[in-house]
């Protein structure tokens, strides 16, 4: 199967993350954040080609820079 | 006993709010997470014991990931945990989130008190949590506050004394995301809502299409309204008072100075036409006065009030959003925007805000761009009042090459600094309407802050400047730096001491360049000369103790190499 990350899907969609590539120090960050494997999210939008995804993550919206959307792997519910 | 109080949260849940609430010391806070970059410390009552109380900048775990929170976390482990007690700060409005913190804390077994804050915004938002129930699950004491209007401020004093330690088996974070559920579940209860139009209108600024055009019209619709604001306080208040009550004033203490020696000229200054002329003069009494008072200050109120009303609402971190693409061409991210708008206010807060950056790199990018591209608001205003006669034309140029500016710096600087730009990750926060109160204090804070720091500047500069020229001790300088400033950028070698001045102050540089009687294009230059070159002394402190010493002679150097060839430049584009 091939991964697919927050960066590749279209807006509006709710997704659950699989897995967060790209090392510990992101994934704690993003972990303390309150996106962790498993979380359900919703990806708000995307700016611009390679610009910041935002997505809702529980009560909170987060902006996530490209390179970041790209290393969170997700499955579409 | 209790021996200090830290006040600990997530980044943006009001901490500095609830610190100024209990101990009266006015901080600066805004809607977006990381206002704090400098560690407040006030003093609060308690049982007739007067005990220290630190605002910690925010965190979202005890697992520092950046700078600010290392030093978060380092504080609170400065003294025994027996002798401290911890304000755990959450945002109602987000209890899911906030509970991570809470729990690691009271796994280390630190004395917590949990202060549930923006209670009434909960409320709005149709969330709806049991407070009771939260405090039997956590064995702590949960306060629920609102401290913009202050309820729950004095309750929460009173029960700072039953935080108890209660250290319990440490999990991961994995573990408490799932502890945090089953809380969550167990207290919170939310209303189901249809979308309110703040909610639309939240969406709709993170969006490309709606959030440009929402961008553009914000910015526009702020740029006029300073000026409008500004040039409104011109023309109603300060001229007048100047012009009608102290011109009359000065002119009849004048009259009484037979003799024009040297008090005369250190005092009132030069005669234009035998009567004294508030832009031309350069006395203590009379040019100095007018520029910060005259000039200066009503653009320091328009562009703080604006400047503030948009940081409260929380609408800067979307900006952020936006321009991420455009600040990763120049090694930054979007959250860059906050340190360079503030900088539009004053350098100073723009480059102690560059903190919130990760990496060394992020910051020396970021500090150089702000003092070179990026003038503050006294300096814009001197700026609109001299050039702004000659057209809009002139004002625009100004800012269309300090732009440029800083995009071509930054794209060399990104490519030849080593390392590479960092991610960006950003909370936004929701829209908040505080009340007009805190928009006052706010801004009552700010220009206070101005004052103090501009006015004896300003006075003592004006005073020194004109024992030097009384004593004819500028020439030597002026000798030396002639050919640069005449031949070079083509202005009057009397030009040289307003240039020099430029370290101490901008808004008195741009002063002296007043009664030099310069054409349109020489005063072009010359402004976009003391935008882009030196800093003004206080910026160049703050940038030693930020950079240390090699990023200051860096980026001073960079500073010195641009003016010279931007002056050159200009020089032979427009004056040739």
């Amino acid at each position: 199967m091939k991964k697919i990350s927050l960066a590749q899907i279209k807006a509006n969609e709710a997704v659950k993350i699989l897995e967060i590539l790209g090392g510990s120090n992101l994934e704690s960050k993003l972990l303390s954040m309150g996106v962790y494997k498993g979380k359900s999210v919703t990806k708000l939008s995307h700016i611009g080609l390679r610009g910041p995804v935002v997505i809702k993550a529980g009560r909170s919206i987060l902006a996530l820079g490209h390179s970041v959307a790209e290393k969170i792997i997700i499955q579409r519910e | 006993m209790i021996k200090k109080i830290y006040l600990i949260g997530n980044p943006n849940v009001g901490k500095s709010v609830v610190f100024s609430r209990l101990t009266g010391v006015q901080v600066i806070s805004s809607n977006y997470p990381g206002t704090t970059v400098e560690i407040a410390k006030g003093y609060l009552r308690l049982d007739n014991e007067k005990v220290q109380v630190v605002d910690l900048p925010g965190t979202y775990s005890l697992d520092p990931t950046s700078r600010a929170e290392e030093v978060a976390v380092s504080l609170l482990k400065e003294f025994s945990k027996e002798e401290i007690a911890v304000i755990n700060i959450i945002d109602s409005t987000n209890l899911e989130r906030n509970l991570l913190l809470t729990l690691q804390l009271i796994e280390e077994g630190f004395p917590v008190v949990v202060c549930m804050n923006m209670c009434d915004d909960a409320v709005h938002r149709g969330v709806h949590i049991d407070i009771a129930k939260l405090q039997e699950l956590l064995k702590a004491p949960v306060i629920s506050t609102c401290a913009l209007t202050g309820v729950g401020i004095k309750l929460l004093t009173e029960r700072i004394k039953e935080a108890k330690s209660c250290p319990k088996g440490k999990l991961d974070h994995q573990q408490r995301w799932l502890e945090i559920g089953k809380i969550i579940e167990l207290v919170q209860r939310l209303e189901h809502r249809h979308h309110t139009f703040r909610e639309i209108m939240e969406d709709a600024s993170v969006r490309p299409v709606t959030g440009l055009l929402m961008a553009a019209g914000i910015i526009y619709t702020a740029f006029k309204f300073v000026r409008f604001i500004g040039e409104g306080i011109i023309n109603r208040i300060t001229d007048p008072v100047f012009i009608n009550i102290y011109q009359p004033l000065l002119e009849k203490l004048s009259i009484y100075w037979q003799e024009k020696g040297f008090w005369f000229h250190l005092l009132i200054g030069d005669l234009i036409n035998g009567k004294i002329d508030f832009k031309q003069s350069l006395g203590v009494l009379t040019t100095a006065p007018y520029i910060e008072f005259g000039m200066v200050l009503p653009y320091v109120v328009s562009f703080y009030f604006i400047l503030s009303l948009l940081e409260d609402i929380g609408y800067l971190p979307r900006l952020a959003v936006l321009l991420d693409n455009l600040l990763h061409r120049l090694g930054l991210h979007g959250y860059a925007v906050i340190p360079v708008l503030l900088g539009f206010g004053c350098n100073v807060p723009g480059i102690l805000s560059t903190r919130v950056l990760e990496s060394k790199r992020e910051r020396f990018i970021a500090s150089t761009i702000i003092s070179i591209g990026v003038p503050c608001i006294p300096l814009q205003a001197m700026i609109f009042g001299l050039l702004g006669k000659f057209g809009g034309l002139y004002i625009g140029g100004v800012y269309l090459v300090l732009f440029s500016l800083v995009i071509i710096l930054g794209i060399i600087l990104n490519r030849i600094l080593p390392g590479y730009s960092p991610e960006f990750l950003l909370e936004i926060p929701p829209y908040r309407f505080p009340p007009l109160l805190m928009l006052w204090k706010k801004l009552y804070f700010r220009i206070k802050g101005f004052l103090v720091e501009a006015l004896p500047v300003v006075l003592l500069g004006v005073c020194f400047i004109n024992i030097l020229l009384y004593y004819k001790l500028f020439d030597f300088v002026t000798a030396i730096f002639a050919p640069i400033v005449h031949g070079l950028f083509g202005l009057p070698k009397e030009a040289v001491v307003a240039l020099a001045i430029g370290f101490l102050r901008k808004d008195v540089a741009v002063g002296m360049l007043m009664p030099l009687g310069l054409t349109a294009n020489q005063l072009f230059i010359g402004a976009t000369l003391l935008a882009i070159s030196f800093p003004c002394i206080a910026s160049f402190v703050v940038l030693a103790k930020e950079l240390g010493l090699r990023g200051l002679i860096k980026s001073t150097l960079i500073m010195l190499g641009i003016s010279l060839i931007v002056g050159a430049l200009l020089h032979f584009a427009i004056l040739r």
